[in-house]
């Protein structure tokens, strides 16, 4: 190869690869407000990025992916847990990671804080990023619980959550509310005796947890509520 | 050495040096904080986020400093002239170490920016830049005094200057978060898969020149054909970080199709350094010396080309992002590519520094450090990689919650913290063996 050809490959890479990156990247920015529905990126939303970024909570968690390892994604986050979950996670992490093996730095957050990462994190979980993260996949969920539901309608705790409007928190597949943690999300964490108990009485397993008491079911109630529950669970675990 | 200002780049890699070692002692506490439970008032003062954040930037502050004193060494060669402002480059080399201590110490009262990688608050980032153009305008006009200019300090320069503006773009605030982490990889992903590479490919070139006679005709001839492939691949395989950002679709096929020819530039390298040493016209000696030489082209193939070739394409990359094989393929990729190579100038222009004749000098403990280092190395990127598949079979896959997905994990983590200690022992004996360089036994005896 001559010294001519090198230098022309040399010119030929950077400039073709250049004009690619630069066209793409004017195109893109046409796609951002749509994709990530801008018109919803309030102020609010933007003083809950500010606060999210003076917390460092970027070099613990991942959002989009990126970001540290040490803590579960925060794409989803106010989807998988809902509003509720969060709020507690964020004020008394030392009680709600007391018996976990990692832990969350108690930093003290105003409420005020506390409101505006609830605004940003709710933002983030619309993102339209072609439906990563695959653990909460939209598509995923709601072809798995639908398959279970199909067969769910003689189930007695199938129709105790109904009942009981368990719904209007909780979402289940491509329905529900997004006040608590989604059905599966509880299903792969707990087994049925512990449900069964947190329905009776929330409080008591949970410090400051939001969920009303169902004590006027019958304990039989309750533990089909809590074995329909279990179900859910994409696998069981160990 | 034959010229005086080349001094100036001793300070650099003595800095440098240290900075790498305490840069481990925080990996080590990161490992740990994985493997087992820490107590919730130990993470409250010293949380894992400020850990990472001092482990990161320790990172690129000292790789950095080791690639400005190699250019402060290898210019003054090039341009057959002395350093235009020797004082400037110690004052520069002050002002840069000042600033990151600073950094360090904020972290720790929570003085971030709160982005991965570039915590270091706007106001030292000021400083930063001050510094980058301090070294910019040495070399610049060093280079334009002597009037002589070569593709390799073209390259280096190019490179530098690349780098610098890339830093630019990570300083302000991005209100949408897509459009942060859009901008954040041309700061982080430019930097390694890019500018880096033009310095890397150029102090490469400036070594084997001088290591082993080769015409420097033919050197700088590859030398333009590997920078035009890793522009070319590296320029449009931003793309590969812009999968699931909120970026259209297209992404998928340009990240996908340009980053899957990223490695062909490194294996280029690979291949043009063996090339070198085979026709070299001098003895291959110091033997060290080369031994890291070809660590680095051998480490840099493995881990930035085929670990990263190996989750690079969408259909997987949907499943491994985010998670522990990203890590295990970013740390033997900075190893690879630029610890190795800010070594192996180390050990090139050191003993150089110190006039020993014909560069060489006393090898025997720096042999261990390389062997103990680069295979705990490789051993600790293979037990990330072991953590990494089981998080994405496990938590991606099944679908289990996160939490859950990592218990298998934690003893993974313990294998990474015991390769971590022999890294950081392989390291102390490296730092230990440059900082007191003695001359070979033969020469010194003669």
């Amino acid at each position: 190869m001559s010294e001519r050809a090198a230098k022309l490959i040399f010119w030929i890479g950077t400039l073709s690869s250049l004009a690619v990156l630069l066209a793409l990247t004017w195109d893109t920015h046409r796609s951002f407000d749509a994709l990530t529905h801008a018109d919803r990126l309030s102020p609010a939303v933007v003083e809950g990025k500010r606060v999210f970024e003076k917390h460092n909570c970027n070099d613990c968690h991942t959002i989009l992916g990126f970001g540290g390892y040490y803590a579960p994604d925060l794409t989803r986050a106010y989807k998988r847990l809902g509003e509720d979950a969060v709020r507690l996670r964020l004020k008394s992490p030392e009680k709600v990671f007391a018996d976990s093996y990692r832990k969350m730095p108690q930093q003290h957050l105003k409420p005020a804080e506390i409101d505006r990462l609830v605004d940003f994190l709710r933002w983030v979980s619309d993102i339209d990023n072609h439906d990563w993260p695959p653990q909460d996949s939209q598509a995923r969920l709601k072809a798995s619980t639908r398959r279970l539901l199909a067969g769910a309608a003689l189930s007695p705790g199938a129709a105790l959550v109904n009942q009981e409007s368990c719904l209007a928190c909780h979402a289940l597949g491509g329905e529900g509310g997004d006040r608590g943690p989604r059905l599966e999300f509880i299903a792969s964490r707990r087994d049925a005796d512990w449900i069964a108990r947190y329905l009776a009485d929330p409080e008591a397993l949970t410090p400051g947890a939001a969920m009303p008491k169902f004590d006027k079911l019958s304990e039989a109630q309750r533990r089909a509520i809590a074995e329909f529950v279990v179900s859910l669970a994409e696998r069981r675990l160990p | 050495m034959t010229f005086r200002t080349q001094r100036v780049a001793y300070p650099y890699f003595v800095v440098a040096l240290l900075l790498f070692a305490l840069q481990l002692v925080m990996g080590l506490y990161l490992a740990l904080s994985y493997s087992h439970a820490v107590p919730q008032a130990v993470v409250d003062a010293f949380p894992f986020s400020t850990a990472r954040a001092m482990h990161t930037n320790l990172l690129v502050l000292w790789l950095l400093l080791g690639f400005m004193g190699a250019t402060y060494y290898a210019v003054p060669e090039e341009t057959q002239s002395e350093l235009a402002w020797p004082k400037l480059a110690y004052a520069q080399l002050a002002l840069l170490s000042a600033t990151g201590v600073a950094a360090l110490v904020g972290f720790q009262f929570g003085w971030t920016q709160g982005r991965p990688l570039l915590e270091i608050p706007t106001s030292l980032d000021l400083l930063v830049v001050v510094g980058a153009l301090m070294f910019l305008a040495n070399v610049g006009v060093t280079i334009l005094r002597a009037r002589r200019f070569t593709a390799t300090q073209g390259s280096l320069l190019a490179g530098l200057v690349f780098l610098a503006l890339l830093y630019l773009f990570g300083i302000p605030f991005y209100e949408n978060l897509a459009v942060d982490w859009y901008y954040w990889w041309w700061v982080v992903h430019l930097w390694v898969e890019g500018a880096w590479e033009l310095v890397t490919a150029a102090l490469m070139a400036f070594m084997l020149i001088q290591l082993t006679g080769v015409e420097r005709k033919v050197v700088e001839k590859w030398l333009y054909v590997e920078l035009g492939l890793f522009l070319f691949t590296g320029l449009a395989g931003t793309g590969h970080h812009y999968y699931w950002i909120a970026a259209p679709k297209y992404w998928l096929w340009v990240g996908g199709v340009f980053s899957a020819l990223e490695p062909l530039p490194i294996a280029l390298m690979l291949w043009d350094t063996w090339k070198a040493m085979k026709e070299s016209h001098r003895p291959i000696e110091p033997r060290l010396t080369w031994v890291f030489i070809v660590g680095m082209a051998v480490l840099h193939f493995v881990g930035a080309g085929l670990f990263g070739f190996a989750h690079t394409l969408p259909q997987i990359n949907y499943y491994t992002h985010g998670s522990q094989v990203t890590v295990s393929h970013g740390h033997l990729a900075f190893y690879g590519a630029y610890v190795l190579l800010n070594l192996s100038f180390f050990y090139f222009a050191i003993p150089r520094l110190k006039g020993f004749p014909g560069g060489r000098y006393d090898e025997r403990a720096g042999h261990w450090g390389f062997w103990i280092t680069s295979s705990a190395l490789v051993g600790m990127s293979l037990a990330f990689a072991v953590a990494g598949v089981l998080q994405t079979y496990l938590e991606r896959i099944q679908g289990q919650p996160y939490i859950v997905a990592q218990s298998p994990i934690r003893f993974w983590m313990l294998v990474v913290f015991l390769h971590g200690l022999l890294v950081l022992v392989g390291v102390v004996i490296l730092i230990k063996h440059l900082l007191t360089l003695r001359p070979a036994p033969a020469a010194a005896g003669s």
